[in-house]
């Protein structure tokens, strides 16, 4: 076991810290937030964050989790919210382990060369945090599949350019690719409370033809829960890289900010929740290196452990972080105009988002080895 | 020791809820139960229906124009009304100014103001905070000197609550530059409706804006609306903030949020059942229920104890309040899970149409949790009130 960077991942994530040290600062952010930027994008995808977990194969790095882990703490320490998550590795994560080579040759090179932008459409209504579809259904025709149903919170869905959904097909699951401005399929693009975008979409009789059936049954099962655990890991990650950012910027605050005659600094009950922070974001980052060597491990069952106990506890290090952090700012904590509240809300979504933390403490339960 | 409700109390609490039952306009209701943004007519709304059933000042003594009501009544009342969907009272003239002006204010201004906050016909906010002073609001920097027969006021105030739709402002300012920290400050009241008085809207997490910036240029206030004595306004500072920091528990407040909290469990969804059969979230409800129960009987024992000056006891009670309302608002945004991230400050405002994806009472619940932290920073940080406890409850 290493801990230390490679060379490349070095070289790699200096590479991405000076361009969301330049590109994402908070005008800059904050100009962009009503729908994906495609300068943004594709500076990002220019560094290699688009090919990243794409298969050599495909034109991508084929890179391991060790490396996804790099490179998403310098995405989070930036809050890029462009769809590293959703796309680079959710979506990519099931194309890459899925069987279908013309889909793989289709979207895989196309994502990796910033392209297309992926999306996977698996919760409905009711069933925010199941893995298996209920409503959505897929009905055989003689050339393909009619999709109905309708799909909620769809991280990024506007932006994509094609769809990875879940759907019922003779009462099993599975999985399809549906092409943006497919007939039937209308999308409704929202706001969310960090600044980014979901989407809710519906299908009226979408037609997908036979070859963009992704896979049915365990197999369609076993890709989004692979999904859902690569994307956990990586929001993890941005999590960890957003508190070793928010922290810093709240020492920096309290050794400048003076009352009563002293830098706020100099205040014990302050020093001590400083070291709070530190403590809760150097655990939350270890446990996110448990959940990274967990995406390698070939039983499904250790995988979904170390995955559901890292976004746990890494939930409950990015709220104590943020919390604390809009805290120590004071009035200023609670303002939309710093960095702060960005990061804090950034923090909060890591517990709603992939399964909250019920979720995952049932899922313990269920899968105790 | 007698702990239970006399028949007095248990009728009061029946005629209060009847009263708000009948006279609560049913789209106010709706609004606050909805987290929606209340707007300068609904608090005056419910101010005016209160007033004119001779309520509009549940706190002060008859004599102006109060109800004379006991602290046991006024804390039924709030609870009362809180539960029932009313906006909450706005606490600068009722809470603040106005038990100032009984004590220290000069009967001319006590004819002129008092009755005037009870149907607010003033509404009034409160000059204190400034950029460099918070926590340490002895060191604030706004001026006011002395000019033939008025104050000529400069200076810069900040979290200066719904100062958007202020008449009037009292504010602290420094008469003597000279004199150390706290000696040389005055309390003067400003008419916020005069050139100089600049208000400037600071946007907070949840989008919304009720809080301010007012710059105070050349401002004008004649010397008769100095409160008490030149340079003794930290004396009056203390004693509104006394008053401030007993009713900052929340505990009406906190019933609703309780209130909220359980019926959005009820109708939350998630993995095909409602989210209120989860055992874990039960027992988190549970555990909260109890929380408020425990801080409404120290609410309760403190308002009755009077064998002690309320001060000390009162930091207890903001601690314990901002961090139940902190815990409740959390809850909620739990209970409403992933469906709680779509978020548009626009959605806050009751007449504007809902266009959220997910049910509107989810799409509250993180804005609110956002908004909520204000709670253990203002009315001096839960940091500076666990000092006030060690000085002056524990003495060390």
């Amino acid at each position: 076991m290493d801990f230390s960077y490679s060379e490349e991942q070095r070289m790699l994530t200096d590479s991405l810290r000076r361009l969301v040290t330049d590109e994402w600062t908070r005008p800059k952010r904050r100009a962009r937030m009503g729908g994906l930027d495609a300068g943004a994008w594709g500076s990002l995808v220019e560094l290699g964050v688009g090919g990243l977990m794409v298969s050599e194969e495909f034109g991508g790095f084929g890179e391991s989790p060790a490396t996804m882990l790099a490179v998403h703490q310098e995405l989070g320490r930036g809050l890029v919210s462009e769809p590293t998550i959703s796309s680079a590795v959710m979506a990519v994560t099931v194309l890459n382990h899925s069987d279908c080579q013309a889909l793989k040759q289709r979207w895989l090179s196309a994502h990796a060369d910033g392209e297309a932008v992926l999306a996977v459409a698996w919760q409905e209504a009711g069933e925010r945090d199941a893995q298996r579809p209920l409503c959505t259904r897929a009905t055989a025709l003689a050339d393909g599949y009619a999709l109905d149903g309708q799909k909620i919170l769809v991280w990024h869905g506007a932006a994509a350019d094609g769809v990875i959904v879940s759907a019922l097909l003779d009462g099993e699951s599975a999985l399809f690719m549906v092409e943006q401005g497919a007939q039937g399929l209308s999308c409704e693009d929202f706001p969310t409370f960090d600044g980014g975008r979901a989407a809710t979409l519906r299908f009226d009789r979408v037609f997908v033809k036979k070859e963009q059936l992704i896979a049915t049954g365990a197999q369609a099962q076993d890709l989004l829960a692979l999904a859902i655990d690569f994307g956990i890991t990586a929001l993890c990650a941005q999590a960890c890289g957003a508190m070793a950012a928010l922290t810093d910027t709240t020492i920096q605050y309290l050794k400048t900010r003076k009352q009563f005659g002293q830098p706020l600094a100099a205040f014990q009950v302050l020093q001590h929740r400083l070291g709070d922070m530190l403590i809760q974001s150097e655990m939350g980052l270890s446990m996110t290196y448990a959940a990274t060597i967990g995406l390698a491990e070939q039983d499904p069952v250790k995988r979904a452990r170390l995955v559901s106990m890292a976004k746990i506890e890494v939930a409950v290090a990015a709220r104590f972080v943020g919390e604390s952090a809009v805290q120590l700012h004071g009035g200023m904590g609670v303002t939309d105009e710093l960095e702060v509240g960005d990061f804090f809300k950034r923090l909060t979504y890591v517990d709603l988002l992939l399964g909250d933390t019920n979720y995952h403490l049932q899922r313990l339960q269920d899968l105790t080895v | 020791m007698d702990l239970t409700w006399t028949p007095e109390e248990r009728a009061f609490r029946e005629e209060v809820r009847a009263f708000v039952q009948a006279k609560l306009p049913p789209e106010l209701r709706a609004k606050t139960f909805a987290h929606h943004r209340l707007k300068r007519e609904d608090y005056l709304t419910w101010h005016r229906l209160l007033a004119a059933q001779g309520w509009g000042a549940p706190s002060w003594p008859i004599e102006h124009g109060g109800t004379g009501w006991n602290p046991l009544q006024r804390l039924i009342f709030e609870i009362e009304c809180f539960k029932a969907g009313a906006p909450r009272l706005l606490p600068f003239g009722l809470g603040m100014i106005g038990p100032v002006l009984m004590k220290y204010g000069s009967q001319a201004q006590k004819d002129r103001f008092l009755s005037r906050i009870i149907t607010v016909d003033d509404w009034w906010c409160q000059g204190y905070s400034e950029p460099g002073s918070g926590s340490d609001l002895a060191s604030l920097k706004t001026r006011a000197e002395r000019v033939g027969d008025r104050y000529i006021i400069n200076g810069q105030k900040t979290w200066t609550t719904l100062a958007h739709h202020a008449d009037w402002m009292f504010c602290l300012a420094r008469t003597d530059p000279t004199a150390k920290a706290q000696r040389g400050i005055s309390m003067i009241l400003i008419d916020m409706k005069q050139p100089g008085v600049q208000v400037r809207p600071i946007k907070t997490l949840d989008g919304s804006a009720e809080v301010n910036e007012v710059w105070l240029e050349n401002v004008e206030a004649p010397l008769e609306n100095l409160i008490g004595e030149e340079n003794a306004g930290w004396t009056y500072a203390k004693y509104l903030l006394g008053h401030e920091r007993s009713g900052i528990a929340g505990i009406g407040h906190c019933h609703r949020e309780l209130a909220i909290l359980k019926a959005l469990a009820e109708r939350m969804m998630a993995s095909g059942e409602s989210v209120s059969l989860n055992p874990r979230v039960r027992d988190a409800i549970n555990r909260v229920e109890a929380q408020v129960l425990a801080l409404e009987m120290m609410v309760l024992r403190v308002a009755t104890d009077d064998t002690t000056e309320p001060g000390p006891k009162a930091s207890i009670l903001k601690i314990r309040g901002s961090e139940l309302q902190m815990e409740l608002a959390k809850l909620q945004m739990q209970v409403a899970g992933a469906e709680s991230w779509p978020y548009d400050p626009e959605w806050m405002f009751a007449d504007s149409a809902f266009h959220g994806p997910g049910p509107d009472y989810a799409a509250a619940a993180a804005a609110a949790y956002f908004d909520m932290r204000k709670t253990a920073i203002y009315g001096g940080t839960n940091e500076v009130q666990k000092g006030i406890i060690a000085k002056q409850i524990i003495g060390v």
